[in-house]
């Protein structure tokens, strides 16, 4: 059974008819929205039943669309937290892959800015790293790009979409070891992007953090994941209330191969560690438990088959 | 940009300095100074790394009175006062609180102000001057012009005399001789530097 993720949309009315079709098919939900009189579901549903749930759903005029980034965090490294980079670009892009049902941060550098002083602390690369992907946005030289870019990629693990002024090839000519993503003529702007080419630019993103999560997700699929982090999701939800009475609009946080748990990490580590999967297997066997850098919040990195012997 | 004679950003790297006139576009705009800017001209050069604007204002001398902004209505010993635009309302109640005294003066919402049996003519009253825009100008610009600089440059200089002004940043220390690049930016405007 291979779940993909999708967006269903859908009235308030009855929508529970939705939510337990989707549990019982094996699917799962990663966040939901009640925005007035609609409610939106990012969830993970299995490929051959996306049709039943249409069907079922017609009735009450929802809508299920793939939404390919739904259950990955991502980093948006903002230079800064100047007016020179917010809240365009900085936060349009964030928004934007929000819509896509990503879990966006944005991770502004102390300092970013700059060409020869630009820089990256540890606290900002462990951040960084912790996340499945990091979009670095640059600005418009050239120049500075290619000066800066070793300085603020040391370290860091994940894979980086480059975001920069200059034209695609000139950003693939510049960096040197290539990064796994790029973007040309996104540059620093100061105006919002609603016309319809910085639509389409802001797509062309989209598209470049699709490709390189796709093929994040195909290397982790040879070596497949000792239990599914969003079922983990259902599993610490019903064992560890507390995270219930946690404000942040979503207290778990859903990675490709992990889970972020919006829970101080000294009080409920242990507890994690012994949440029940099934067959008296339990997370801390399956996964890691780590303080995350973010907060005092807990870092659950799932461990895959190869090094468990354990698939649940 | 049709209110500037001359606008240009000069800049090694072609791309990079249609987004920077883009910027400038964009900044000068939104921070309502196209008209006010006569000529300006930016230079920048990541390699070395320095930013230069160099520019020329337009005289300006439209002082803010009373009567721009509200119709004064006399009316049995007391002036009602119908505010259309707020932004100098503040400066115009300390000026009428000083000259007549608080009890005097009323303000019962935020478009209406009450003077009761003061003792000036409505005319008096639309005459009183309560703003210069020109004043916050210079900081305005400087403002403006530190968005539309490259961030990392925060070593910066600025002359504004009178009509003229001058802009420089950069991230490393200002070399000496940067007076003959400001004064050769000066002569591709076919102005001289101040």
């Amino acid at each position: 059974m291979t779940l993909v993720p999708v967006t269903y949309k859908g009235g308030i009315f009855q929508h529970d008819i939705v939510v337990d079709l989707i549990e019982d098919l094996g699917g799962y939900i990663v966040q939901k929205h009640i925005i007035a009189q609609e409610v939106v579901l990012q969830c993970f549903v299995p490929r051959e039943d996306i049709e039943l749930i249409r069907q079922i759903s017609r009735p009450l005029f929802g809508e299920v669309t793939d939404s390919p980034l739904v259950g990955t965090e991502i980093a948006i490294v903002s230079m800064s937290l100047e007016i020179h980079h917010l809240p365009h670009p900085s936060c349009d892009i964030a928004e934007y892959v929000r819509r896509l049902g990503a879990k966006s941060n944005m991770v502004s550098l102390a300092r970013g800015p700059g060409k020869r002083i630009a820089g990256l602390n540890d606290e900002e690369r462990d951040v960084i790293n912790e996340h499945d992907i990091a979009v670095y946005l640059m600005g418009n030289f050239e120049t500075c790009i290619e000066y800066k870019m070793p300085t603020l990629r040391r370290g860091i693990e994940v894979p980086i979409v480059l975001c920069g002024g200059p034209d695609k090839e000139v950003l693939e000519r510049i960096i040197d070891p290539p990064v796994e993503g790029y973007v040309g003529n996104v540059g620093r702007f100061m105006r919002r992007t609603k016309e319809a080419d910085e639509l389409a630019k802001l797509d062309e993103i989209i598209d470049e953090i699709t490709r390189v999560l796709e093929k994040k997700r195909e290397e982790i699929a040879k070596d497949p994941l000792s239990v599914y982090p969003a079922r983990l999701m259902g599993l610490i939800r019903e064992q560890i209330p507390e995270i219930l009475d946690v404000t942040s609009p979503t207290p778990l946080t859903v990675q490709i191969a992990g889970l972020r748990v919006k829970l101080p990490y000294d009080t409920f580590a242990e507890r994690v560690k012994k949440v029940a999967i099934e067959d008296g297997i339990t997370l801390g066997e399956v996964a890691e438990v780590l303080p995350s850098r973010m907060r005092d919040y807990v870092i659950v990195k799932v461990l895959p088959f190869s090094e468990t012997n354990i698939a649940v | 940009m049709q209110a500037v004679e001359y606008f240009e950003v000069e800049c090694p790297e072609a791309l990079g300095g249609e987004y920077y006139k883009q910027i400038a576009n964009d900044v000068l705009l939104d921070h309502n100074l196209l008209k006010v800017i006569d000529k300006l001209h930016i230079f920048i050069d990541p390699k070395v790394p320095v930013f230069v604007a160099v520019g020329l204002l337009k005289k300006i001398s439209t002082r803010v009175r009373v009567g721009d902004f509200a119709n004064v209505n006399p009316l049995e010993g007391k002036m009602t006062l119908v505010i259309s635009d707020e932004t100098y309302l503040a400066s115009m109640l300390k000026i009428f609180w000083e000259r007549f005294g608080k009890e005097k003066v009323e303000q019962p919402d935020r478009f209406t102000v009450i003077l009761y049996n003061v003792p000036a003519t409505p005319k008096e009253i639309e005459d009183i001057v309560v703003g210069d825009p020109s004043e916050s100008l210079h900081k305005d610009l400087i403002y403006a012009l530190r968005c539309i600089a490259p961030e990392g440059f925060r070593l910066r200089s600025e002359i504004f005399t009178g009509t003229k002004f001058t802009f420089v940043a950069s991230e490393n220390t200002l070399a000496e001789d940067i007076d003959t690049l400001v004064a050769e930016k000066f002569r591709l405007m076919g102005e001289v530097p101040p």
